[in-house]
C-alpha cells in the first residue's frame, strides 16, 4: 500500500524503512548480535579451554596456551554429572506436574463462564507478579514444618508455583481456539470429562502443551533463586553449582565456563526445537496481557 | 448443560487453584502476618510493629529498600530504550530476518547466573574489555561490584531485552497496517508514525513488559549478589541472610511484605494505564 500524496512526496517524506534501509537494519543487527551474543560465547569458550598450568592473565587478550583439562575434569566430576541428571529430572517432573495441574483450570478459563473469572485470572497470574524470592522464603517457612526443605520434592513443588501461570495462560489461549461445537458434540455423544480431555483437548491443544511444556522445562532448568533457597546445600542443580563457582570462596572462571556450557547445551537444544513449534504469538499470549 | 458446567467449574479450578492457594497464597498470608509478629517461626511475640520499625529505622535496610527500587527501575528503563527500536527493526523486512528473529531470543533461555558470569569475564577489573581497551589508552571505570551497580544493570538488561522485545513485538504486530498506511498518506513521517501511532497502540504490551521486568529486577537475588556493590545490599539479599543465617523470620516477613506492596502498586498502576488505554481506543488491543 504505497499510496503517497504527491505533495508529501515532494517534501521528501520517505516511507519508513523502504527497501534500501533493509540492508542497514541487517548490518546494525548483525553487528549488535556479534557484540552481545558472539563475544560472550567466544570468551566463555576460551575460558573453558584455559590451561591450568599457564592460566589467562591480563594483558593477554587470548590465552597463550589451551588445554582440555577443565573439560575432562568436569566430566569426571561426579557432582557435576549428577547435577546435570538432577536438573533434567527436576525439569521433567516440574513440567509434568505443571501441565497436569494447569489443564483443568485452563479449560475452565477458556470455555466456561463463571462468576469471579477476572479474580481467578489475576490470582493464577499472581506468582508472576510477586518476586520469586518472597515466594521462596515464604514457602521455606512452611516447608520447615513439613520437612520439605532441602529435599528434591520441595524444590519441585516450589518451582511449580513459578511455572503454573505461564502454562495456564498458554493452554487457555490454545484451548480457546478449539470450536465449542466439538466439545458439545462429544458431550451429547456421552463423553465424560476424561474422554473430552483425552480425545479432544489434549490432541487439539498439543501446540499449547509443547509450547508451555518447553517453556516450563527451560524455566525449571535455569531456575536458581527458589531452588537455592529451598534446596541448597543438599539439592545441587547445575545453576546452584555454577553459583558456588562464582560466589562462595574465590571465583573459578574455567570451571564456571565449563558448567555454563553443560547448562547451556540442553537449553539451546530445547530452544531450537521450540523455534520450530513455538510461534511468537503463542509465547506472547502467555505474557503480553496480564 | 449450563448447570452441569457451573457445577464443574470449582472442580476444574481446584487442582491449580488449590495448589497456588497452598503454596503461594498461604506463604504470602503467613509472611504478611509474620511481619506483625504473628505465627512466625521461632519465638512468639504476639502482635508487634517492631519488625517494621527495624526495617524503616535501620540505615542498611532503608538503603536496601531504595537500592531494590533502583535495581527495578534503571534496568527496566534501559531495556525499554533498547527493546522499542529493536522490536520495530525486527518487524521490518530485511535480509536475514528469520535468523535475527531467532537469535534475539537466545538470552531468554540463558540463566541469569550465566549472564552474571559473562559480565564478570568481560567487565570486571582485568576483564576482556579492559584488556582490549588498555592499549588504546582507555581506562574503564569500575563496572562490577561498583557503587552504581552498572554490572547488575548490564546483566539484567541483557536478560530482559528479549522478553520485552517479544512482548512489544507482539503488540506492534497486532496493529492494523491500514492505520499505519493512513498515517503515512496523511503526511506523517516514520518518526511521527512511531511515536504517535505505534507506541500508543502498543502501550498495553509495553506496560506489561515494563511490569514484568520491574518486578524481576526488584526481587533479583543472584545477579546483584554476584555483581552488585558490597553496600548497599538489595532487600532480597537482606531477606535471605535474615531468614537462613540469622533466623529472624519476622523481619524477613516485613521485608517481603514491603516488596510485595511495591509490586502490587506497580500492578495497580498498570491496570489503570491499560484501562485508560481501552477507554481511549475502544475495545481490547491484542
Amino acid at each position: 500500500m504505497n499510496i503517497e500524496h504527491p505533495q508529501t512526496a515532494a517534501k521528501d517524506h520517505r516511507l519508513p524503512f523502504i527497501k534500501a534501509d533493509g540492508r542497514w537494519i541487517s548490518l546494525g543487527l548483525g553487528a549488535a548480535f556479534v557484540v552481545v551474543l558472539g563475544m560472550p560465547l567466544l570468551v566463555t569458550v576460551l575460558w573453558s579451554l584455559v590451561d591450568p598450568q599457564v592460566g589467562w592473565f591480563a594483558p593477554d587478550i587470548l590465552p597463550t596456551s589451551r588445554a582440555l583439562n577443565h573439560w575432562s575434569g568436569a566430566l569426571r566430576n561426579p557432582s557435576i554429572v549428577s547435577a546435570l541428571g538432577l536438573s533434567i529430572g527436576i525439569g521433567i517432573a516440574v513440567t509434568i506436574l505443571t501441565a497436569t495441574l494447569a489443564l483443568p483450570t485452563a479449560y475452565a478459563l477458556a470455555k466456561l463462564p463463571f462468576r469471579m473469572k477476572r479474580f481467578v485470572e489475576v490470582f493464577v497470574l499472581a506468582p508472576l507478579i510477586v518476586p520469586g524470592i518472597i515466594v521462596a522464603v515464604g514457602i521455606g517457612a512452611i516447608f520447615f514444618r513439613l520437612d520439605l526443605v532441602y529435599t528434591v520434592s520441595g524444590v519441585i513443588l516450589v518451582q511449580t508455583v513459578g511455572t503454573l501461570p505461564l502454562m495456564i495462560r498458554i493452554l487457555a489461549a490454545t484451548i480457546e481456539a478449539i470450536p465449542n461445537d466439538l466439545i458439545a458434540a462429544a458431550r451429547t455423544l456421552g463423553a465424560g470429562p476424561g474422554a473430552i480431555a483425552r480425545y479432544i483437548l489434549i490432541p487439539l491443544a498439543w501446540p499449547g502443551f509443547i509450547a508451555g511444556g518447553l517453556l516450563t522445562f527451560v524455566s525449571s532448568f535455569e531456575e536458581f533463586e527458589k531452588t537455592f533457597i529451598i534446596g541448597s546445600p543438599f539439592v545441587q542443580t547445575l545453576p546452584v553449582i555454577l553459583w558456588t563457582y562464582l560466589g562462595g570462596r574465590g571465583i573459578i572462571f574455567p570451571n564456571a565456563a565449563v558448567v555454563t556450557f553443560i547448562l547451556l547445551v540442553p537449553m539451546l537444544i530445547v530452544f531450537f526445537l521450540a523455534g520450530r513449534v513455538l510461534r511468537d504469538d503463542v509465547l506472547a499470549s502467555g505474557m503480553g496481557k496480564l | 448443560m449450563s448447570l452441569l458446567h457451573r457445577a464443574a467449574v470449582p472442580i476444574l479450578l481446584l487442582p491449580a487453584g488449590g495448589y497456588l492457594a497452598l503454596f503461594f497464597g498461604l506463604p504470602l498470608l503467613l509472611a504478611f502476618l509474620g511481619g506483625f509478629g504473628l505465627f512466625t517461626r521461632g519465638a512468639q511475640t504476639g502482635f508487634t510493629l517492631e519488625h517494621y520499625r527495624a526495617l524503616l529505622t535501620t540505615q542498611a535496610y532503608r538503603d536496601g529498600l531504595w537500592f531494590s527500587t533502583y535495581l527495578a527501575i534503571v534496568p527496566t528503563l534501559a531495556s525499554l530504550a533498547l527493546s522499542l527500536p529493536l522490536a520495530v527493526a525486527l518487524a521490518r523486512t530485511h535480509p536475514g530476518q528469520r535468523l535475527f528473529n531467532i537469535l534475539y531470543k537466545v538470552p531468554l533461555v540463558v540463566p541469569g547466573i550465566v549472564a552474571a558470569f559473562v559480565v564478570m569475564t568481560m567487565f570486571d577489573r582485568g576483564g576482556l574489555a579492559a584488556r582490549v581497551l588498555a592499549p588504546v589508552g582507555i581506562d574503564l571505570p569500575k563496572l562490577v561490584r561498583d557503587q552504581w551497580a552498572i554490572g547488575v544493570i548490564i546483566a539484567t538488561s541483557w536478560k530482559a531485552v528479549p522478553l520485552m522485545t517479544l512482548i512489544i513485538g507482539g503488540s506492534l504486530a497486532s496493529i492494523n497496517r491500514d492505520i499505519l498506511s493512513a498515517a503515512r498518506t496523511l503526511g506523517a513521517g516514520p518518526l511521527a508514525t512511531f511515536w504517535r501511532i505505534q507506541v500508543p497502540l502498543a502501550l498495553p504490551g509495553i506496560t506489561a513488559a515494563f511490569l514484568l521486568t520491574f518486578i524481576g529486577g526488584m526481587g533479583a537475588y543472584a545477579v546483584p549478589n554476584l555483581l552488585g556493590p558490597v553496600y548497599p545490599l538489595p532487600l532480597s539479599v537482606h531477606m535471605y541472610v535474615n531468614a537462613f543465617e540469622r533466623n529472624n523470620w519476622g523481619l524477613v516477613s516485613a521485608m517481603g511484605t514491603v516488596l510485595s506492596l511495591i509490586s502490587i502498586s506497580v500492578l495497580l498502576a498498570y491496570y489503570r494505564v491499560t484501562r485508560g488505554m481501552r477507554r481511549v481506543f475502544g475495545g481490547e488491543q491484542r
